[in-house]
């Protein structure tokens, strides 16, 4: 039961050769998961497999050759008909890639810093043969798809830019369309909502009706929803913030906000265990995202890694949708190798099951605000965080936060800052 | 057995966290470098929080896990998307200077390295723990001078040391420079088995591109001189440049000059691998200590002040590169030398397909493949002012991707990770300042313009046999401060960047 009934695959698309059922329009990386096939890649140095983990485009363990374009994000690729995908970095293939070797030749590390400084032979040789197993993809072919058209040689003015279409950009978004300001929101995924797409049920969460009526308000007071839009980074241009924005296949877009609200939310954390690489560990908000928009089930028993009431909620998800769900609520090690078969819970000891969820909080994107000079603060476990005050005002004069990029805090509660944040950035 | 991965880019393990901590690189800035973690396709996203959080259990400080400098992009971009911008429209501005730190703005603050205290005296304090300054406290503990102290500032790479390509070649305009590159050259190769550390030397050959007549004119005299000298330059036609980078436009240069034995290196290790030897030599290296001034002596520098207390000295050699200029002035000397931003990128890692760095004349493009795979490549900007700044522009980042798109087309799909800036320290001759100024113990080590890295391993040899009493190079009476009074000074003309 790869995919909930209501949810049927139209179109196939190519995975080394091999069609594979999608639906058109989710993400390379869900139809994968759909179809069982959580290996997707080989990692850089001890060619370990791996599959899609965050499946929001912020990791980089789901790279393939698409297009004839190396290391594109299969967790951003949409499945269409004449998809056409190649797996990279493995011989002969990810499933049996001989390079996998290295990971068991060098099973306690490969210290690339001593390796083999004996004599100038031995290093002639090793820097050699680092060379060629060096690099992931191969060079774009010459064929390579068309460069999109250049973008309008003036920057855009837009009295407000905000950053991530979750609970508290779109809520910082609302409060500054409500005045009538001309608003861009940016947000890399191709769907408004943010965390709310994974539709976890929170106390006081706004469902997603109520993001489909920011966006059009936004839209009534003249502004934009740019989805599947990134921001790729700020820098300072005459003296003011300068954007540069990407949507893919559609060039850049130049942008010069007359204030800024970040609201990026945060980048879901890796499974710290042995072996938490593993295909078939992903975040569970993508995974969440992944079923309710998809049907996507990521297997028929899950572990759901991660302590509080979102890791319950998900496991919640996850039962509705008839996956057998075993509470993680620490994971010491991971087994398997194509993909998960089994996790070690301390306290429990091996627990069977084929993916592995991880609902652990996430860690702030803090990296677009500090581009722009804004303090961040070091959490008590060392993650740092934007600092704001209580409208949500970083150091920065004109630069407001709102969010998980802020620490932890709730979808309503972030709604609510996000809200603060839209009305100072008003003033 | 297993592996507990926390940068999954670069396969950097709990282990390998712990072991940098371990070897003393304890501030994240330094644990990046010495592991690669956050440096590949994701940008540090999905790892710094939990490297952060690793840390801290092995008992850094808070201030040693602030995050590193953040650098855009923040998402791959490919180089063809970004030739699209109108650069002409793209200002120069010092963007958010990552040096030094502003107050309360966020870039990580200097984190409180437990070094061991500060001497009360050595006899010669290096200030600069750049290549320079680490070569050369290695270079003087071989010849038996051993009480060296090292003061850097920051972390170690901190400064152009930890910031340029990694180039090195023995294509100069003039004998002296032919003949220290040539030196650097042998000792980059030897580095890694004398040094015990690798610095991946792969000798892929430069390749300058001449567009014009007047350039073909200049690599042609160039090429002469080499082969005078000893080196196997070569001026080839464009047809014959494809055979060496196929994938080149070849319709946008008219020759071009090859030399297969150039290299490039990985910087970051040639200083852990000189510090290291220098201390195990007798030196001492101490990070994260500022120098605030000099007590003077009549003709003498007395003594270093330092934000960490005062270092009593014989003689003080200044080797801080874009900072020799302030560092200079702190004792009221005045250097020529004038500090200029250079802007470089860097790519997704790519399967090996480009041999050797590849430059074109007139433009200061050049780009070269790093051991792990990245293009890695830098321009000048004829525009950018003099002053220390390090801030990065989205400018360079149009003005970079057109060029080098016009020159190897296929890079139009290459993505873009990261940008960062270092300092040229740019003289007026483009040639370096070496030897005493203003005070007869107060040497200079600077004004290398961009290439002191690689000429670093051959210089430290000869000022070290020079401050050990073993011979005085004609360099040092060459390139002394005095020879701007001294009327026009011959210009090293062959400068890329």
């Amino acid at each position: 039961m790869p995919r909930l009934p209501a949810f049927p695959s139209d179109c196939t698309v190519t995975v080394d050769g091999v069609p594979l059922p999608a639906r058109a329009g989710e993400p390379l990386a869900a139809a994968l998961i759909a179809a069982g096939r959580p290996l997707l890649s080989r990692s850089a140095k001890y060619h370990r497999p791996r599959g899609a983990f965050c499946l929001v485009g912020a990791c980089g363990t789901c790279l393939v050759r698409a297009g004839g374009l190396p290391n594109q994000r299969a967790c951003r690729l949409p499945c269409a008909p004449d998809l056409v995908i190649e797996t990279q970095n493995a011989v002969p293939s990810v499933r049996h890639d001989l390079l996998g070797l290295l990971d068991a030749v060098y099973a306690h590390g490969m210290d690339h810093h001593h390796l083999m400084t004996w004599n100038a032979l031995a290093n002639r040789a090793a820097v050699a043969v680092a060379r060629q197993l060096a690099g992931l993809g191969q060079l774009p072919g010459a064929d390579a798809g068309p460069v999109p058209p250049g973008p309008p040689a003036q920057a855009e003015p837009w009295e407000a830019l905000v950053v991530g279409a979750g609970p508290a950009g779109l809520a910082a978004a609302e409060a500054l369309a409500e005045q009538g300001r001309r608003v861009l929101l940016a947000d890399s995924e191709p769907v408004a909502g943010g965390r709310l797409r994974a539709r976890l049920g929170l106390t006081g969460e706004p469902g997603l009706d109520w993001a489909a009526g920011v966006a059009a308000r936004v839209r009534a007071a003249g502004g934009e929803v740019a989805l599947g839009t990134a921001v790729l980074g700020f820098w300072i241009d005459a003296g003011a913030p300068l954007a540069a924005l990407r949507g893919e296949g559609r060039g850049l877009r130049l942008v010069r906000p007359g204030r800024i609200v970040l609201c990026p939310g945060g980048h879901p954390t890796p499974l710290a265990a042995v072996d938490g690489d593993r295909p078939g560990v992903h975040a569970a908000r993508g995974l969440l995202a992944a079923l309710a928009e998809h049907g996507v089930l990521p297997g028929r028993r899950i572990a759901v890694a991660g302590e509080g009431a979102e890791a319950q909620a998900a496991a919640a998800r996850f039962a509705a949708a008839g996956v057998a769900v075993e509470a993680a609520p620490a994971v010491a090690r991971v087994h398997g190798r194509a993909r998960v078969r089994a996790v070690e819970v301390p306290g429990r000891g091996r627990v069977l099951c084929d993916a592995v969820a991880v609902a652990l909080p996430p860690a702030p994107a803090v990296t677009l605000a500090r581009l722009l000079g804004a303090a961040v603060e070091p959490g008590e476990d060392g993650t740092p965080a934007v600092r704001v005050d209580a409208e949500g005002r970083t150091s920065v004069p004109g630069l407001l936060a709102a969010g998980e990029v802020t620490g932890a805090v709730d979808p309503a509660a972030a709604a609510e800052r996000g809200r603060r944040a839209g009305e100072a950035a008003r003033g | 057995m297993g592996k507990e991965i926390l940068c999954a880019c670069e396969d950097v393990t709990v282990d390998d966290v712990r072991r940098a901590f371990e070897t003393g690189y304890r501030d994240l800035e330094s644990v990046k470098r010495y592991t690669g973690l956050g440096t590949g396709p994701c940008q540090g996203k999905s790892c710094i929080a939990a490297v952060a959080r690793t840390l801290l259990k092995l008992g850094a400080t808070p201030a040693e896990v602030a995050p590193f400098t953040a650098r855009p992009p923040v998402e791959p971009v490919p180089l063809g998307e970004l030739a699209a911008l109108d650069a002409a429209t793209l200002g120069l501005d010092e963007g958010v200077p990552a040096e030094p730190p502003p107050e309360g703005a966020g870039v990580a603050p200097v984190a409180a390295h437990p070094d061991a205290p500060l001497p009360a005296r050595a006899d010669i304090v290096i200030v600069g723990g750049g290549i320079m300054g680490l070569s050369l406290a290695y270079e003087l503990g071989r010849r038996g001078v051993r009480d060296v102290l090292v003061l850097e500032r920051g972390y170690l790479n901190a400064g152009a040391s930890g910031r340029n390509g990694g180039g090195v070649r023995a294509q100069w305009s003039t004998p002296t420079m032919i003949r220290l590159a040539r030196r650097s050259l042998e000792l980059c190769d030897r580095f890694a088995v004398d040094m015990g550390i690798n610095v991946w030397t792969r000798r892929g050959g430069y390749l300058f591109l001449a567009p014009t007549p007047e350039q073909v004119t200049r690599i042609e005299a160039n090429a002469t001189l080499h082969r005078r000298e000893g080196l196997r330059t070569r001026v080839i036609s464009p047809a014959e440049a494809l055979e060496v980078v196929p994938e080149l436009d070849g319709s946008r240069f008219l020759a071009a000059s090859w030399n297969p034995d150039d290299a490039v290196v990985f910087p970051w290790p040639f200083l852990w691998g000189y510090a290291t030897r220098a201390q195990a030599g007798g030196a001492s290296v101490r990070t994260f200590t500022r120098v605030t001034g000099f007590e003077t002596s009549g003709t003498r520098i007395a003594a270093v002040q330092t934000d960490r207390g005062r270092v009593a000295c014989q003689l003080v050699v200044n080797a801080c590169g874009a900072w020799s200029k302030e560092v200079a002035a702190l004792a009221g000397v005045a250097l020529p030398n004038r500090p200029t931003r250079h802007e470089i990128l860097v790519t997704e890692p790519l399967r090996p397909w480009l041999g050797p760095l590849v430059s074109v004349l007139g433009n200061g493009l050049y780009f070269s493949q790093s051991q792990r795979g990245e293009i890695v490549g830098g321009m000048g900007d004829p525009v950018e002012p003099e002053g220390v700044v390090q801030g990065s522009t989205l400018r360079f980042l149009a003005r970079f991707a057109r060029a080098a798109v016009t020159t190897l087309p296929r890079l139009a799909g290459v993505k873009v990770i990261r940008q960062w800036a270092g300092c040229y320290d740019v003289t007026p001759d483009n040639n370096p300042v070496l030897g005493p100024a203003g005070f007869e113990n107060f040497h200079q080590l600077s004004g290398f313009v961009g290439h002191g890295f690689m000429m670093a391993p051959a210089v430290a040899e000869l000022y070290a046999d020079w401050l050990a009493g073993r011979g005085k190079d004609e360099i040092f009476g060459r390139f002394g401060v005095d020879r701007f009074q001294r009327g026009p000074v011959a210009k090293e003309d062959f400068i890329i960047g």
